[in-house]
Parts: C-alpha cells; sequence; structure tokens
C-alpha cells in the first residue's frame, strides 16, 4: 500500500514536473511582428489576420502587429521583398505563408542572422531551410488520408478522379497531393479508385473553371474532382452546375463552408474539408511571440500553452527531413448535415 | 475575276487565320480522342466570349499606336464592384446594371486616356502603371472578403449559359452571341463609321491625321475609354460565369487579349488589323489553350512554353499562308497596271483599283517590311487603310 502510495506520489511529482516544463505563453513583452500571406485580397488570409491580431490583443504586446502582403501578380519576388525589409526594419519575428517555394530561402535565412524569428504557416518552406518551426493546420499526411476518403464515399468505393490544385509549385498542395496518392496506394480498399490526371487552376477562377471541363471533356467516365484549394473547387463545382453535369462528376476537396454551401445542398459537392484559419492565424502567433520573447527556444520536444487553443508540442517534421513543427489539426469534413450552420 | 482577286488584304487575312484554325483543330483531332464534337463548339464559344470583348477594345486602342495594360485590373475592379453593387441592391434592373459596368470600365479607361493622350505620358508606361493601381484598388475595395455565386441573383447566374438557339450539337449561348455582336457591331462601325475611321487615321500617320483636321487627342481619348467600356462590359460577363470573384480575377488578361489581337493581324505598331482579326485570334489561342490540357503528351510544367510555341507557330503558318493568298490573287493580275511597280517581293501586295502608284505591303504583323522606318511603315499603313475602307 505504501509503495503505491510512493508510486502515486512519484507520478504525481513526474506529472509536476512535466507541467513546469510546460511553457505557459506570457504577454507584455514588446515584439513587433510581421504576418505576411501569400498575398492580399484572399478571404482565408485575412481570417488568419483576425485570428493573429486576436493573440496580439490577448497577450497585449506593446510592439506593432503589421499585416503586409505582395500583391497577387507580384507574389513570388513581392514575398522576398517584404521578407528583406523586415530584416532590416529589425523585426522580432516574421510569420510567412510561403508562396516563393525555396526561393525565399536566402532572405529567409538573411533575416535568422539578424535575429527574427521565421515561423511559417499554411505553406512551408519546402527545404526548411530559413525557418524556425512550421505551424502546420493539419497533419500533411492526414490530409492525403481525408481526401481519399472522400473519394472513396463519393465514389462509393469504383470511379475515376482527377485533381484540380493551385499552381504547379505550390509546396502544400503538392504535398496534399503526394499524400493522396500514397494513401490511394496503401490500402486495398482504395484499389478500384482510379486517379487519372492532375491538372493546374493557378487559383484564379477562370482557369480553374476551364481547366474542370477541359478534364471532363477529356475523360467521359470521370466521377470526381478533388480540389484541394478553396478557388479551384468552388470554380470546379460552379462548372459542373453550369453544364448540367453534377449527376455525372461531383466535387469535393479543400473548401470554405460559406462558399460551398449551395453546391454541397444541391449535390454538385456533397463532401469537403476544412480547418479554421482564424485558429491557425492565432497559433501561429502564439508560436512566434513565444520564440520571439526567448519563451520558447524552439526545440523538439518543447511544450506550450496557446491561450484558448489549449497545448501543444514542438515535433519533428514527418514531411521534411530536419524541419519542425507545430501541429495545429484536426479539422472538419463538411456535408449537407454540417454546411449550413458552418456557413453562417 | 475570281474571288480571290476582289478581296482585300485584310480580307485575305482573316481567310488565312481561318485556315490556321482549320489546320490547329485538324491537328490536335489527330491527339485528342471524342475531340471535334459539338461539346468543343460549346466550350470555346463560352470562354472566349469574355476574351473577345476585351481583344476588341484592345484593337481600338492598338490601332491608335498605343497599348492597354490595365485592362485585366479592369476586369477584376469591374467584375468586383458589380457584384458588389447587384448585392446591395438586387432589384436592379439588368440594363442598369450592365450600364454600370460600362461606365466603371469607361471610367478607368479616361484616366488612361486623359494621361496618353493629354499627358502625353507613353501608353506602355501609364497603363502598367494604373495596371497596380487598379489591381490595388480591388485589394482596398474586396477588403479581404469576395464575391461568391450565392450573393448574386439568378438571372444574372444563369445568363451567360442560356441558349438562344441550337444548330444540331452546337449550342449558341446569350454569353457568346453577345459578345459576338459586339465584334461585329464594333468591325462594321471601324470600317464604315467616319469619327471611327479616325483611329486608323492617327495610328496610320498621326502627323497626316492632324494636319488633315482630325484631332488626334480625342481620338487617342476617346480609343481608351471604349476599351474600357468594352472591357467593362467583359467585368459584367466575367461575373456573370464565374460567380467567384476575388482579387485575381482577370490576372494576365492584358497580355492574353494583346497576344489574340497580334495573332489576329492587328498590327502593334499601329494603324492596322480588323476586329474581326482579333476576335479570331482570340479563339484560336483559345483552341490551343484548350486543347493543350486535354493533349497527353505535353505535361504541365511545359504546357506554358508549349502554348507560346504553338502561338509563335500559328503566327509563322498565318504569314506562309497569307503570302501564298497574296501570290495567288496577284499571279490572277499580273495584267493589271501596277503590278510592275511593285517593291521588293514578300512585302507588297499589288495596288488594289487601278492605281498606278506604288503601295507598299499591307503594314500589318505578316509583313517583316512593316517594322522598317517609321516613315515607311507609315506609308504603307496609309494604303492600308484606304484598302480596308474598301
Amino acid at each position: 500500500m505504501k509503495k503505491l502510495i510512493g508510486a502515486t506520489a512519484a507520478l504525481l511529482m513526474g506529472g509536476a514536473t512535466m507541467a513546469y516544463a510546460q511553457t505557459q505563453i506570457e504577454g507584455g513583452t514588446e515584439a513587433d511582428m510581421v504576418l505576411l500571406p501569400k498575398f492580399l485580397g484572399i478571404l482565408v488570409f485575412d481570417q488568419a489576420n483576425e485570428g493573429a491580431q486576436e493573440a496580439h490583443a490577448e497577450l497585449e504586446n506593446p510592439g506593432e502587429l503589421q499585416f503586409v502582403g505582395p500583391t497577387p501578380e507580384n507574389s513570388v519576388a513581392g514575398q522576398i521583398e517584404l521578407m528583406t525589409t523586415a530584416t532590416t526594419q529589425g523585426v522580432a519575428a516574421v510569420m510567412l505563408s510561403n508562396n516563393a517555394g525555396d526561393q525565399i530561402a536566402p532572405a529567409a535565412s538573411a533575416a535568422q542572422e539578424a535575429g527574427t524569428r521565421v515561423v511559417t504557416w499554411d505553406s512551408p518552406i519546402p527545404g526548411g531551410e530559413g525557418e524556425d518551426i512550421f505551424v502546420a493546420q493539419v497533419d500533411f499526411g492526414s490530409i492525403g488520408v481525408v481526401m481519399a476518403d472522400m473519394a472513396h464515399s463519393i465514389l462509393d468505393g469504383s470511379g475515376q478522379m482527377a485533381v484540380l490544385s493551385a499552381t504547379p509549385d505550390a509546396a502544400n498542395q503538392n504535398a496534399w497531393i503526394a499524400s493522396m496518392e500514397e494513401a490511394l496506394a496503401s490500402d486495398e480498399k482504395y484499389a478500384d479508385i482510379e486517379l487519372v490526371d492532375i491538372v493546374y487552376g493557378d487559383d484564379q477562377s477562370e482557369v480553374s473553371y476551364n481547366r474542370a471541363l477541359a478534364l471532363v471533356d477529356q475523360y467521359p467516365d470521370l466521377g470526381l474532382i478533388m480540389s484541394p484549394t478553396t478557388v479551384g473547387i468552388q470554380a470546379a463545382a460552379k462548372a459542373m452546375q453550369d453544364e448540367g453535369l453534377c449527376d455525372d462528376t461531383k466535387v469535393s476537396g479543400l473548401g470554405l463552408p460559406a462558399e460551398m454551401v449551395s453546391y454541397t445542398m444541391n449535390g454538385c459537392a456533397p463532401e469537403f474539408a476544412l480547418w479554421d484559419f482564424r485558429d491557425l492565424g492565432y497559433l501561429t502567433y502564439y508560436t512566434a511571440y513565444g520564440l520571439a520573447t526567448g519563451q520558447l527556444t524552439g526545440e523538439i520536444g518543447e511544450s506550450f500553452t496557446a491561450g484558448r487553443m489549449g497545448d501543444y508540442t514542438i515535433e519533428e517534421d514527418p514531411g521534411r527531413e530536419g524541419a519542425k513543427r507545430v501541429l495545429m489539426g484536426p479539422f472538419t469534413v463538411y456535408n449537407s448535415e454540417n454546411v449550413e450552420a458552418a456557413a453562417q | 475575276m475570281r474571288l480571290i482577286d476582289r478581296m482585300g488584304p485584310q480580307t485575305l487575312r482573316l481567310l488565312a487565320l481561318l485556315i490556321v484554325l482549320a489546320l490547329v483543330l485538324g491537328f490536335f483531332a489527330t491527339q485528342i480522342p471524342n475531340y471535334l464534337n459539338g461539346r468543343l463548339f460549346n466550350r470555346i464559344s463560352s470562354a472566349v466570349a469574355i476574351m473577345a470583348l476585351i481583344a476588341c477594345g484592345q484593337t481600338l486602342v492598338i490601332l491608335t499606336r498605343n497599348i492597354d495594360l490595365s485592362v485585366g485590373s479592369i476586369v477584376g475592379f469591374v467584375a468586383y464592384a458589380t457584384g458588389m453593387m447587384i448585392h446591395q441592391f438586387p432589384d436592379m434592373h439588368p440594363l442598369l446594371l450592365v450600364a454600370f459596368s460600362m461606365l466603371l470600365g469607361g471610367a478607368f479607361g479616361a484616366v488612361n486616356g486623359v494621361l496618353v493622350a493629354y499627358a502625353r505620358v507613353p501608353a506602355i508606361i501609364v497603363t502598367l502603371g494604373t495596371m497596380a493601381i487598379f489591381r490595388s484598388m480591388l485589394v482596398e475595395l474586396a477588403d479581404g472578403s469576395s464575391i461568391n455565386t450565392s450573393m448574386l441573383p439568378t438571372w444574372l447566374v444563369n445568363f451567360p449559359n442560356q441558349q438562344l438557339f441550337v444548330l444540331g450539337d452546337l449550342q449558341f449561348r446569350a454569353g457568346f452571341v453577345t459578345a459576338l455582336a459586339v465584334v461585329v457591331v464594333a468591325h462594321v462601325a471601324l470600317a464604315r463609321l467616319r469619327p471611327a475611321r479616325k483611329l486608323y487615321a492617327v495610328g496610320s500617320n498621326p502627323e497626316a491625321a492632324e494636319m488633315a483636321g482630325i484631332n488626334t487627342r480625342a481620338t487617342v481619348f476617346w480609343a481608351f475609354v471604349l476599351a474600357g467600356a468594352l472591357t467593362g462590359l467583359a467585368g459584367f460577363m466575367f461575373l456573370a460565369r464565374f460567380g467567384n470573384i476575388t482579387v485575381v480575377a482577370g490576372l494576365g488578361f492584358e497580355l492574353q487579349s494583346v497576344a489574340a489581337a497580334v495573332v489576329g493581324g492587328v498590327n502593334i505598331f499601329g494603324g492596322s488589323g480588323l476586329v474581326l482579326g482579333a476576335f479570331l485570334g482570340a479563339v484560336l489561342v483559345n483552341v490551343i489553350d484548350t486543347s493543350l490540357v486535354r493533349w497527353q503528351l505535353v505535361t504541365e510544367f511545359w504546357r506554358e512554353a508549349v502554348l507560346g510555341a504553338l502561338i509563335l507557330t500559328s503566327v509563322a503558318v498565318d504569314q506562309v499562308v497569307m503570302r501564298r493568298l497574296t501570290r495567288l490573287r496577284r499571279a490572277g493580275r499580273s495584267a493589271t497596271p501596277g503590278a510592275s511597280a511593285r517593291p521588293a517581293p514578300g512585302a507588297s501586295a499589288p495596288a488594289l483599283g487601278g492605281s498606278s502608284a506604288p503601295h507598299g505591303a499591307h503594314g500589318s504583323s505578316a509583313s517583316p517590311g512593316a517594322t522598317g522606318s517609321a516613315r515607311s511603315g507609315s506609308a504603307n499603313k496609309g494604303s492600308d487603310r484606304q484598302e480596308g475602307q474598301r
């Protein structure tokens, strides 16, 4: 009995030490922060900014939180330029949704050398160079499984599917598509689902719309268009609806409930998934602020509490060797039962 | 007299374009299964409706020796603003909404026009600047949100796909028919109306036009305003067709429209070209673009490069065909006076109408001579103008 109590006490103490290692991110310290999205004017990035502003206010950071981004036609060069500007301004942390591939790595490394912390979110620096931590919205591997599962349920186990992605060099979309292909290959139940093509709509409505139509022309038996981008999924759904093809070819992928509600209710896009971009901005801010103020060292295994969202641990990124990530997760699958409530 | 002898160089050019279009369609038909059918027509016609309007506007500007690079940003802004407008006032009359988008586009065009025509800043500089300014205004206006279909009335969303009439498998939809009607009206106006002919005069030889009593500044100004209004109409069509408008709407349309015009035989140095040619150019570019997606041989990463190569090839083939047609016609008229006075082969067409003065080539992009000195280029275009009037 005594032994048991001793063991319990040891456990409790162990628990206490672990709780001690759990860093509670505290506010009040001044740190200038920059939130740098792929480009300005897209709803999800503004939602991320709302989340970051919420965290900024909550932590009572006397410093400034700037939301700056390039214009859409100048995304890659603009991001690199803004990264360099932030470095010369000597801001404490840059929060980057990378659209420049590894091209931004030199600018990001220079920022780190100047003492600026670089936290990526939404889309990482593929090689991991120049990046402290990536705040992953969901596990990139699990996105693949969720997309494969949605395909399985929509196609009822067998049929042809094609992918309509954003740009050919978008790091996040490419990783998700790769993980979906892996998921499709790994399980017997997906054996009858055939991925026939991958096309790119450049995250522009008109290009995505025309690509979706080209897909159904090319593959008369196509049962599903999977689009892991909010612009593509909506354009594809509209194209199928306009041409009266919704009965033959369904649309799925990652979409915003407010934009997808009508297509989900009329059956063109019976199922799709997404995470909360406000939460992503909020968690990214906490992570970056913790690093910038020295409360976090950014080591693997370090745990911290990010305000209302609870506890997170810095871990190795399974998709990118040598890179570190904080995993937000999970995400929601929307269908005709829950989409209307979420669209409000 | 054979039919070909009666054709002006511009008509010949249209014929050459149609031949190239047929060649392209024939080529893809051998590469892509289930290619030539009614569905292809429906796809291309629906898709080209928007670009046709923009290319038409672009042509008006290019004719006056200018260029408008801000059309993509105007399409985006007008589409978004029109979406906001109908969302605020869902009961607005459709024609009023169309008028709104055209006026808004025309206002943007007027900004370009004032800077180019009256402040005398080169058009490429002005419109490069306004391209960025209009796009940034859109980012500011949108404030992170986007327009989507649920905010738009049903009549608007359904408009472009309404079938007006059907010929066999070919559906003629409202969007395409509207665009075609605008193109035909613009084409006829440019060929017949006196004020519209000023565009050619100013582009052919500004000094001569000035001396002939044409107000060149006002002409250039109105070219930009009209181009803006047509682009505004394209913005309306863009909204109706895609429903989902973000800040990237219309991105890259400026170069597509220039490509359509130049492929369609509009001289990039001004003074010659037909709106109908620009329309065919838009169709040709769209056919290639759409077909490439379905051509399994080409991967995504090569698609842009192949698109560029195919556009260049079609222009080259178009020149060859054009030269052949010209020679064919020349052969039939070798007995007529003036033919002996023609300058170097390949760069010339014989004079029409029995005039004995040596005329230059029709001066479009098909003739390398058009890129020569400004003076001789102007002379060429002058003859072209006469021929275009026929």
